[in-house]
C-alpha cells in the first residue's frame, strides 16, 4: 500500500492499490483544484518530488506529453502510485473539506 | 433559411468502450454505426443517421457539421466562405459515413466546420405514424437531440463575423468588456433559428471545445439527469442550475475522456429582430451561473 505525501502541507495518506492520487486524497477528505476527473483537461497536474507513478488507463498525449511524464509532471486524476510518492500542488493548496475523514490522515510522512 | 441546425459533433475519446457506455447508457443515445474506430449515435428525437461521433485516440474536438436545407445552400456557403477568406475544401459523399457532399471550412482557430445537406434518414425512435410522446424504454437520461456547442477560439469578433455573414446566424447574447461603444466582445451566442444558440464562441488562449450540449425537455428532465449521473458516477462540473445567458437550465458534466457535455433546457424563442442582450464581463458569474452568481474554477480553465 503506497504512501502519498503532499508538501508543503505535510499531509500523508495511504493509497489503495490501483487508486489514483486524486481518489486517495478525496477519500481522505481533501480537495484541490480539479476539472473533468477523467484525464482530459490537465487542470489537476501536480509535480512529483519523489517516487514513481504510472497510468493504468490511456492518457492523451496532448494532455500529458512524454516530456512531462519524464520530468515529474503527474496527471493526478489518472496517476497511480507505484512506490511511496511525494507530490506538491501547482499554484494551489490542499483544502480539508471533510475534517471527519481528514483527521485520520497522518500529519507526518510515514 | 440555408443552414438549419448543428447536425453533428465529432470528438476524440481516450477509451472507446468507456465512451460508448457513457453515450449509450448514460446519455441514452442510440448507436447507429461502428466503423474504423468510430462510433455513431443519434438521439431519440432525431431523424438523421447520427448527431454524435466518437473516435478513439486522444481527447477533444475533431469537427462539427451544420445541416443545410438544400444542396444550393451548401454551394452558397462555399462561395461566401471562399470570399470571406477562410480555407474551404469540398468533401464528397461517404467521406463521413451516411453524409452527402459538402464543404469543410477551417476557422482561424483551427476548428473544422462542415456544411452538408444530405444525411441518410434513420427515423425518429417514436416513428411518425401516431407517435407516442417519448420512447417507452429510454435508457439513461434519454437525451432527445444534440443542441449546440461552445468553442474556445482566439478571435471571437472575427469568427462571429464569419458565422453571421457566411452562415447567416445572428447573436442573441454577448459578453463584452463594458457597455462602451468600443468595448471588446469576449463571447457570443449565435443562432440560426428560434433556439437561443446553435454555436457559442468564447475568447480563450487555446482553441478547444468547451462543451457540446443535448436539448432536454425541461427542468424535470434536467433534475432527473443529475440523479442518473449520480447513479452512474458521471462527474458533474456544475448544476442543475440556470444560466443567466439564455435563461436555459443546465448541467455541465464530463464524458469518460474528459470532454464536457451539457444538458440544456428552456430559454426563450428567438426571432431575427430580437435585440441582442449584452452582459458585461464583471457580471460573468451571474451570466453563466445565475443562482450562485460566481464562476466555478473550471468554467474558464477546463476545455478539451
Amino acid at each position: 500500500m503506497p504512501k502519498l505525501t503532499v508538501e508543503p502541507e505535510g499531509v500523508c495518506i495511504d493509497l489503495h492499490d490501483d487508486e489514483t492520487i486524486l481518489e486517495g486524497l478525496y477519500r481522505h477528505g481533501y480537495a484541490y483544484r480539479i476539472g473533468c476527473r477523467r484525464g482530459g483537461c490537465a487542470i489537476c497536474k501536480v509535480d512529483v518530488l519523489r517516487g514513481e507513478v504510472d497510468y493504468n488507463r490511456p492518457v492523451a498525449e496532448k494532455v500529458l506529453t512524454d516530456d512531462e511524464r519524464a520530468t515529474g509532471t503527474c496527471l493526478s486524476c489518472r496517476a497511480v502510485a507505484t512506490s511511496d510518492v511525494t507530490i506538491t500542488l501547482r499554484e494551489d493548496n490542499l483544502r480539508r473539506v471533510n475534517p471527519l475523514m481528514a483527521r485520520f490522515a497522518v500529519a507526518q510522512p510515514g | 433559411m440555408a443552414v438549419m441546425r448543428m447536425g453533428y459533433m465529432h470528438v476524440k475519446v481516450t477509451d472507446l468502450a468507456e465512451a460508448k457506455d457513457h453515450y449509450a447508457n448514460t446519455v441514452g443515445l442510440y448507436q447507429t454505426l461502428e466503423q474504423d474506430g468510430k462510433v455513431y449515435f443519434k438521439g431519440w428525437d432525431e431523424w438523421d443517421h447520427h448527431s454524435v461521433v466518437i473516435e478513439e485516440g486522444g481527447v477533444g474536438y475533431v469537427k462539427c457539421g451544420f445541416k443545410c436545407e438544400r444542396p444550393e445552400d451548401v454551394a452558397e456557403i462555399e462561395t461566401k466562405a471562399t470570399a470571406f477568406g477562410y480555407p474551404v475544401e469540398r468533401m464528397v459523399a461517404g467521406e463521413n459515413p451516411e453524409v452527402g457532399d459538402g464543404v469543410r471550412v477551417t476557422l482561424p482557430s483551427g476548428h473544422k466546420i462542415e456544411f452538408y445537406s444530405q444525411m441518410t434518414a434513420w427515423g425518429l425512435e417514436v416513428g411518425t405514424h401516431n407517435p407516442d410522446a417519448f420512447p417507452r424504454h429510454m435508457v439513461g437520461i434519454g437525451a432527445p437531440r444534440l443542441d449546440h456547442a461552445l468553442l474556445w477560439v482566439n478571435d471571437v469578433p472575427g469568427i462571429e463575423k464569419f458565422f453571421q455573414e457566411v452562415v447567416g446566424m445572428w447573436a442573441t447574447e454577448r459578453v463584452k468588456t463594458s457597455l462602451d461603444d468600443d468595448a471588446q466582445t469576449l463571447a457570443t451566442w449565435l443562432t440560426i433559428g428560434e433556439s437561443n444558440h446553435d454555436i457559442a464562441l468564447l475568447e480563450a488562449p487555446e482553441n478547444k471545445i468547451h462543451h457540446f450540449a443535448f436539448e432536454m425537455r425541461g427542468w424535470d428532465d434536467i433534475l432527473k439527469a443529475a440523479d442518473i449521473f449520480a447513479m452512474d458516477d458521471t462527474p458533474i462540473d456544475i448544476g442543475p442550475t440556470r444560466h443567466g445567458i439564455t435563461r436555459g437550465t443546465t448541467i455541465y458534466f464530463f464524458d469518460p475522456a474528459g470532454n464536457r457535455n451539457e444538458t440544456f433546457a428552456g430559454g426563450y424563442r428567438c426571432f431575427r429582430d430580437r435585440p441582442t442582450v449584452t452582459w458585461t464581463a464583471d457580471q460573468l458569474g451571474k451570466a453563466i451561473f445565475y443562482h450562485s452568481r460566481e464562476l466555478n474554477e473550471r468554467f474558464l480553465t477546463v476545455a478539451t
